[in-house]
């Protein structure tokens, strides 16, 4: 009974001091409830499972690209940033990864003879540079010309689709089927290629964000820009330097998109990643006011939503309804959060 | 007319803020309230607002007893509270701000900006106030806008005003046309609880004073029979030195010059030099450049002309980086704009400027930074819990000594200070100036700003006087002297 009551107490603790407490619950709740709903269909454990596990694996799967811009985006919101171009990014760095490796006549690096795996290693490393440079660009355009960076961001959105679809008219590129190993390389099984990365990379970010000066500088700028100025931090560069981050990690995903299917629908791939990654941030704690957020709450942010769609799904719910639940999951976790904040 | 608080007794969870308080405030007098921080000043007069309820205790007006739920049931029996941030709105004018929340209407429900203009007037007239009550409030300056906020008390018949610090933000010329405010209506009968830091500005303007330490009531009297040395003794239980602390001591070699530096905008043609374990005071009123000129020679902006030498050496700082790296150290006035970063923590407010010298590879050496901090810690005597609590958790006092702290580890040669002891209390301040001299026996160069004339008196060997961004005249040490450093400030000068 005295157990029961300090546990009790811990919990309230928590829930009211820990700031991602309220999040891991509500994930977990969710878990539960989902791995629920699947096990009343199978009548022997061994099946169930490979079932439970079928699905955790699609699910995880589905959202690796996602997930992964949503890891950058919660560096840019940390900085009281915002970038709305991801999803357009994601086709211009996709459609450019294309044009390399194009095993048509007009593929790039085919041309100059260069093929096999060290085009994929040139195309993957060119790729990365180009959504680097891309992400500089936005960022040194809202630092020097002192603009805020939704408009900023707002007018790159449109500017980097609106040029990568008129570039790919009519142009049908086809990829290497080696190059697609990238996602499809099978483990045992498996495809967990897009999952391993999108974990590496949370585990790097989750590092850089806790234990370094550029992660630490990052909440700094977000939290206080005059005093962070005052301290010696290079804002600008600070800012810069996040913006190229999330122009590597959205190339990054536009690969693993290319690679999964094979092409890649510039006029609608990545519509709505920008909002799909700001709830995905804003679920897992993330601050739209800057100096306050976490990687791994981004991933649970971003997991909650995922199982929430994979439950509406096995609950048959229309396909149309599930925005709406997206919508209550995001004001309902802000709301939950608030406390905290006020506290 | 006489407001008495009776054995007030108040605790916010299990911290006891007033522990059996009883004061007693007459009309037509201005009664000092003291105390440091966390005295429990805010807490007894919030009571008296209306903004906290007691747990135990009696308040009474004229022999009646009661009881203030709300602000609004304060206001109704004469109460004003004048808070420290003020409660005016910038973009509106006066009239309209003076029925802000009881705006008066037509009977067709329009707002009657006659009728409100015409009892603006009538305030104005009757407190001798010159203002025109059509000027938006943005074009005020801060007196104007505090006493725009009395006459609004005024206007809801008040015969009690509290003023929280009113004098916080002003230039001294302000200073004195909100105290011929306050004896104005000292002489109409109103009671006044004047709340300030500034001691000397209670002997000026106050008859009574009553002193609160750590919620218990110490001392209380009238103004006329203490000294500055006694209010401030009675505030922090112990003797507090208003005397010079300036000691006899050789000085180093030239750490800094500045040769005609400009913006043109804030600042014009500076000439200074300072030596190694010189404490240089640099003074002036309100908006005379000199936080624009300091923040120039940190790297904040660059100066349009001018040269800048380090150690012998012609330097220009291109950022605030570059000057950390040449040793230049900057505490910025307004610790909570400037100074803190509230999402972070305390070891990491302490340690933010040196992040980049201890990290290997770009990655923190959190170790490092915690056994630095703990030295500062105990060096400086900072009052905290955890490295890791909340930067809010500590004192003002406490906040000044952690960003202080940040720059000591980076073992700056030139340190300014900007307003250094702003929103802090008796204590923490004596603990500051020890500090600073402390620094300059280990030769830093050591600038001060700052507007109060008793600080730069006590701790500089010398100071500069400016007046609208440029150096009006330099004082320096025995006939260094308040007086005149004011003549200066104001555009004077001091040659007879």
């Amino acid at each position: 009974m005295n157990n029961w009551k300090s546990f009790l107490q811990w919990f309230r603790h928590k829930w009211k001091e820990a700031p991602l407490f309220s999040t891991a619950i509500a994930l977990i709740i969710m878990v539960i409830l989902q791995t629920l709903v699947l096990g009343f269909n199978y009548d022997s454990f061994g099946s169930w499972f490979q079932s439970w596990l079928n699905n955790w694996i699609n699910i995880l799967r589905n959202n690796a690209g996602i997930g992964i811009i949503a890891l950058g985006m919660t560096f840019v919101i940390m900085t009281a940033g915002i970038d709305l171009s991801v999803g357009s990014t994601l086709v211009a760095t996709g459609a450019f990864a294309m044009i390399l490796l194009d095993t048509g006549s007009k593929g790039i690096l085919a041309q100059i003879g260069i093929t096999g795996i060290p085009a994929f290693i040139i195309a993957v490393v060119i790729v990365i540079g180009f959504g680097y440079l891309l992400g500089a660009l936005i960022g040194i355009t809202i630092t020097k010309g002192k603009t805020p960076p939704f408009i900023i961001t707002l007018g790159a959105m449109m500017i980097f689709r609106s040029v990568t679809q008129q570039f790919m008219q009519g142009y049908n590129p086809t990829l290497p089927m080696d190059f697609l190993q990238i996602s499809n390389f099978s483990i045992g099984g498996y495809l967990l290629m897009p999952i391993l990365y999108w974990a590496v990379i949370a585990y790097i970010l989750h590092y850089v964000s806790r234990r370094t000066v550029f992660g630490r500088q990052v909440i700094a700028v977000g939290s206080n820009e005059k005093s962070a100025k005052l301290s010696g931090v290079n804002v600008d560069k600070i800012k810069v330097r996040v913006y190229a981050l999330m122009g590597i990690l959205v190339a990054i995903a536009a690969i693993l998109q290319v690679t999964r299917i094979g092409s890649m629908d510039f006029a609608n791939a990545g519509r709505g990643a920008e909002m799909d990654a700001i709830a995905a941030a804003v679920v897992g704690g993330t601050s739209l006011m800057g100096g306050r957020g976490f990687i791994i709450g981004t991933i649970y942010g971003m997991l909650i939503i995922a199982v929430m769609n994979n439950l509406l799904n096995l609950f048959g719910v229309p396909p149309f309804l599930r925005e709406a639940f997206k919508g209550l999951i995001v004001i309902g976790a802000v709301l939950l959060q608030r406390k905290e904040r006020t506290a | 007319m006489i407001i008495e608080m009776k054995n007030i007794r108040k605790s916010f969870g299990s911290n006891e803020v007033l522990k059996n308080v009883s004061i007693t405030l007459k009309g037509g007098e201005i009664c000092a309230l003291l105390g440091e921080n966390g005295a429990g000043k805010s807490t007894l007069m919030n009571i008296l607002g209306g903004v906290h309820q007691t747990d135990s205790g009696t308040i009474s007006i004229d022999g009646n007893s009661v009881k203030f739920a709300t602000p609004a049931q304060s206001q109704e029996a004469g109460i004003a509270f004048i808070h420290q941030e003020l409660n005016l709105i910038n973009d509106l004018p006066i009239f309209e701000n003076m029925f802000l929340g009881r705006e008066l209407r037509t009977k067709r429900g329009r707002l009657d900006l006659e009728r409100m203009l015409h009892e603006t007037k009538e305030v104005f007239k009757k407190m001798n106030v010159l203002l025109d009550p059509k000027t938006y409030v943005s074009d005020l300056d801060a007196s104007y806008k505090q006493i725009v906020e009395i006459c609004r008390a005024m206007m809801m018949n008040a015969s009690y005003i509290i003023m929280d610090e009113p004098t916080t933000s002003l230039t001294n010329h302000e200073i004195n046309r909100v105290f011929s405010m306050m004896r104005a209506l000292k002489s109409k009968g109103v009671g006044i609880i004047f709340i300030s830091h500034k001691l000397h500005e209670v002997m000026t303007v106050c008859d009574r004073f009553t002193v609160l330490r750590d919620g218990n009531l110490v001392a209380e009297g009238n103004i006329r029979e203490v000294t500055t040395n006694d209010l401030a003794r009675y505030m922090v239980g112990y003797e507090v030195r208003t005397g010079s602390l300036l000691k006899e001591k050789k000085l180093g070699t030239e750490v800094l010059r500045v040769e005609g530096l400009s913006n043109y905008k804030d600042y014009r043609d500076i000439n200074f030099s300072i030596r190694a374990g010189e404490v240089l005071g640099v003074t002036g009123l309100l908006g005379d450049g000199r936080s624009e000129l300091f923040q120039s020679i940190f790297g904040v902006d660059k100066p349009a002309s001018g040269k800048m030498y380090l150690n012998g050496k012609e330097i220009t700082i291109k950022s605030t980086t570059h000057a950390i790296k040449e040793g230049i150290a900057y505490v910025p006035r307004n610790r909570k704009e400037n100074g803190i970063i509230k999402d972070m923590d305390i070891l990491e407010n302490a340690s933010i400027v040196t992040w980049p010298t201890y990290s290997k590879h770009g990655i923190l050496r959190i170790q490092k930074h915690r056994e630095e901090f703990a030295q500062q810690r105990k060096a400086l005597r900072i009052k905290m819990g955890q490295e890791t609590d909340s930067i809010h958790s500590l004192s003002g006092g406490n906040q000044q000594k952690v960003i202080l702290s940040k720059w000591l580890m980076a073992k700056p040669k030139l340190l300014i200070l900007d307003n250094p002891t702003q929103g802090v209390d008796v204590g923490a301040k004596e603990d500051i100036y020890n500090i600073i001299l402390q620094l300059a026996e280990e030769n830093i160069a050591i600038i001060v700003l700052s507007s109060e004339g008793q600080e730069i008196t006590r701790v500089c060997d010398r100071a500069l006087v400016m007046y609208h961004g440029a150096i009006q005249g330099e004082v320096t040490g025995e006939t260094m002297t308040e007086h005149d450093i004011m003549r200066l400030a104001t555009g004077g000068s001091l040659a007879q």
